[in-house]
């Protein structure tokens, strides 16, 4: 019992940073049909400059917020000086955002070192609690707190306002959307920087979690999160997260009964999905 | 009448494809304007050209005395053009309210105005306020996507076959409701329902192959048999 | 005018490339008997070995407009079928060859599975799925360790013909050169145009009657065996095999070779292997006197984001393109004269 509460949980964790990452994903997928393959390198470069930041100044909140402020500022750069050029032309976009992720994670090895940096967590989320007798790491329930709280601002941002309701609309008809006067590059810029964001805070929030970052670790989640984008259809905000809880549980229990098979079970799990429901298990779009 | 939109020799390529080869037409404002031809003629990339959703590469486009046909298609849009397409553009996941609220500029009492005059005239869309897009009728999204483009504050609607895929007393429905609505807003219609277009037109312009062959007033096409049969294949 | 004319610039042309190329080839065979310097004959090995490997992925990215990411697992494959054949067996020909066949046959169908999983899906997909794909084989090279011996990898014998550098340097070069020669062909067979159709106008090309995905998967299969068959050179002139042969920066080696040398032209992937190697071995030398020519790989990151930027065609494109043009100008000028004449 105590094993099986501990997998979950820790899956549960897993899923909330695949999540942070695989949202931004979907949703800039959706809406310009952009795959970003950089993303993995915003991701990294929110851990590095977050865990440092937190190291020099001693506040993680601080740690935290300029993470996520580096993804915005990232984000934007990416978005006006390596997408812009290339919209609609898929095979350049998809060469081009793989070169940035070259150049970002070479960057990162050239401010930060190439060797790995730990991370620790701060002083209140250290440690551990017993609740009628299993034992909770509190990081972990930190960063499923912190996943749940985004989804659910961005939730309400998609469902409660003009500019989410012009987001979820450009996904399904993004000419529909311009024709009723919207510009919808603009849109597109917002959202690709808040992904982005999201990114930089799904690595920040890794460092702790794992004890250790290096600038590998952006390609190596950036896989998951593509995965998950495909399992939950690219463009769907709800199927990300559901798609992440997933990967991150089928990786946790797999990882504890059969470690050699954890990334082939997500592998797999993608490749009947892509027989059966190419559009994804929560999607539409093909 | 004043002419709210007119094309110029306006000329568009698809690919390499060079489907409009010469449109030049008048629009008169307050008025019904009918494009008709065979398929495959080029009038819903005449719309299509004029929203900016496949740009021209020679000609002129003018809406109310000012040059549009190279601004993006949110330019043109706000200019106050609306665009009722083909396959109407219905945002399937949204609901009836979220549909036309993408569509509202603004909270102001006359776009408000505006909501509810389109509301009493398709009660339906009241009925299913709260239902996916995606889920209604054929002719509750045709609908939907007329009231869309009035909501969006505009003064000139352009609409592409409303009539297809519709059971008789549906047209009969949206018929009314054009007519009702050419009182504050001037039309373009591209139909192939000569029934419908030969009701509620006023003008008709016919399209072949990529050029503006014919035009005049409806009643003349009316009469016109030979001419009905030459460009449209019907007696 | 124009048609005829151009024409005869075009056999004109070719004809002197041929002589160019040939020229090129008898240099490189006589080579290692005119400079005596080991290093340099292993650099060119690599630069062979690499060439085909780029070529390969030329097939994909610039005659069909495929994008892979993990070309490296079909590289890899190659790689660790021949070092566990002359490891677990015996380093003779017989096996060697069975290796080649098992190389065949693994990427063969890993690649038509991949293909036909994605293919039919946008561009994206297969990207993304090939990306996939390869960090599952690069597990399962650190995993399996009875055959693999996990990251650190393992040393082996190769057979005979293999040992002598010379031997294996022609061997190579003579290799590149076939594959150029049957690629060449390839591309400008039938099927290849179709190939080449579809990168163009993928919709036209299936309202011709083509069956699209199925062209397209032949080409990921081609494309697949012949990565593997590098993999092979490449592991029998190490006499070694690791994981890093599963790794992303193999997949971006093709990938930098491919864009900076020109997509679509298989010489340009040839000069990529080149230049890419060439600079990693100097910039290696150079990261002695400053640190940051050990990030040497930023520099081509950045090249390579402005090439597919403004010259999505490459050096090769670029410069073939400038040649046509001025070409071009001179017969008009000709032409013209002669009618004035």
């Amino acid at each position: 019992m105590d094993v099986f509460f501990n997998l979950t949980l820790n899956g549960l964790a897993t899923g909330m940073l695949i999540f942070l990452l695989a949202a931004g994903l979907t949703l800039i997928f959706g809406l310009m049909d952009v795959l970003n393959f950089a993303h993995g390198g915003l991701f990294a470069w929110g851990a590095y400059s977050g865990t440092w930041l937190y190291a020099t100044t001693g506040s993680f909140i601080i740690g935290i917020l300029g993470a996520v402020v580096t993804g915005l500022i990232l984000g934007l750069i990416t978005e006006r000086v390596i997408i812009k050029p290339v919209y609609g032309n898929h095979v350049q976009q998809i060469l081009i955002t793989l070169g940035l992720m070259l150049v970002l994670s070479e960057l990162l090895k050239v401010v930060w070192g190439p060797n790995q940096l730990s991370a620790t967590a701060p002083d209140f989320l250290k440690g551990s609690f017993e609740v009628g007798g299993v034992i909770i790491i509190k990081y972990r329930l930190f960063i499923i707190a912190v996943g749940l709280l985004v989804f659910f601002a961005v939730q309400y941002v998609l469902k409660n306002t003009k500019i989410g309701l012009v987001v979820r609309a450009g996904v399904m008809n993004k000419e529909m959307v311009q024709a009723l006067g919207i510009n919808i590059k603009k849109v597109f810029m917002l959202v690709f920087m808040v992904g982005s964001g999201m990114a930089a805070l799904s690595g920040v929030l890794l460092g702790p979690y794992s004890g250790v970052i290096h600038a590998e670790m952006g390609m190596e989640f950036a896989i998951l999160a593509f995965i998950v984008v495909v399992i939950g259809g690219m463009g769907s905000f709800p199927g990300s997260i559901l798609a992440a809880i997933l990967v991150g549980l089928s990786g946790s229990f797999m990882a504890y009964y059969v470690p050699d098979l954890a990334l082939a079970a997500n592998m797999l799990l993608m490749a009947i999905v892509l027989i059966f429901r190419p559009q994804g298990l929560f999607g539409w779009k093909g | 009448m004043t002419i709210q939109l007119k094309l110029n020799e306006v000329e568009t390529y698809i690919g390499q494809f060079h489907i409009l080869q010469g449109i030049s037409l008048e629009v008169r404002k307050g008025e019904v304007t009918v494009l008709l031809g065979r398929n495959g003629a080029g009038k819903t990339t005449t719309l299509r050209t004029i929203m900016g959703l496949n740009p021209s590469t020679k000609g002129t486009i003018t809406f109310n005395n000012e040059e549009i046909q190279s601004l993006p298609t949110y330019s043109v849009a706000q200019k106050g053009i609306g665009y009722v397409p083909e396959d109407q553009g219905i945002f399937s996941e949204l609901t009836v309210e979220e549909n036309l609220k993408v569509a509202m500029k603004n909270e102001s009492d006359s776009t408000k105005e505006r909501l509810n005059y389109i509301l009493n005239l398709f009660p339906d869309l009241k009925k299913f306020w709260k239902k996916p897009g995606g889920l209604l009728s054929g002719g509750q999204k045709q609908m939907l996507s007329i009231a869309r483009a009035y909501v969006n504050d505009n003064e000139l609607l352009l609409i592409d076959e409303p009539s297809k895929g519709l059971a008789p007393i549906v047209v009969e429905k949206v018929m009314e409701s054009i007519i009702e609505m050419k009182d504050t807003t001037t039309i373009v219609l591209v139909e192939q329902n000569f029934m419908m277009a030969s009701t509620i037109g006023d003008h008709f312009y016919i399209i072949d192959d990529g050029q503006t062959v014919q035009n005049g007033p409806m009643e003349v096409l009316k009469e016109d048999d030979e001419m009905r049969r030459k460009y449209l294949g019907i007696a | 005018m124009g048609g005829r004319g151009e024409k005869k610039v075009k056999s004109i042309f070719v004809q002197r490339k041929n002589i160019v190329y040939t020229i090129i080839a008898i240099l490189l065979i006589l080579f290692p008997f005119m400079n005596d310097s080991r290093s340099m004959m292993i650099l060119f090995t690599q630069v062979f070995i690499f060439a085909i490997f780029a070529m390969s992925y030329d097939l994909l990215l610039g005659f069909t407009g495929i994008v892979s990411f993990g070309h490296a697992m079909f590289f890899g494959i190659g790689a660790y079928a021949v070092g566990i054949f002359m490891k677990q067996f015996e380093p003779t020909l017989p096996y060697f060859l069975l290796a080649v066949v098992i190389t065949i046959l693994i990427t063969a169908i890993v690649s038509y599975v991949v293909g036909l999983l994605t293919l039919r899906l946008k561009s994206h997909f297969y990207a993304m799925l090939t990306l996939a794909f390869a960090s599952l084989f690069l597990v399962l090279a650190e995993k399996w360790r009875t055959l693999t011996h996990g990251n650190d990898g393992f040393t082996f014998r190769t057979p005979e013909i293999f040992r002598d550098r010379l031997d294996f340097y022609l061997i190579c070069l003579v290799s590149m050169i076939v594959v150029f020669l049957l690629l060449n062909r390839f591309t400008n067979s039938p099927l290849g145009k179709v190939l080449q159709a579809i990168r163009e106008n993928e919709q036209r090309t299936e309202s011709l009657g083509y069956s699209v995905i199925q062209y397209k998967i032949i080409a990921s299969v081609v494309s697949g065996v012949l990565a593997g068959f590098a993999g092979i050179l490449y592991s029998v002139s190490l006499r070694f095999v690791n994981t890093s042969v599963f790794t992303m920066d193999i997949t971006l080696d093709a990938l930098l070779m491919t864009i900076i040398g020109g997509v679509g032209t298989l010489i340009g992937a040839i000069i990529g292997a080149g230049l890419i190697e060439f600079a990693h071995h100097w910039l290696t030398e150079l990261a002695k006197v400053h640190w940051i020519f050990e990030r040497w790989i930023i520099f081509f990151g950045i090249i390579y984001i402005l090439v597919v930027m403004f010259f999505p065609r490459g050096i090769v494109g670029t410069v073939r393109n400038i040649k046509l043009k001025s070409k071009k100008r001179v017969t008009d000028k000709s032409e013209q004269q002669k009618a004035a004449g």
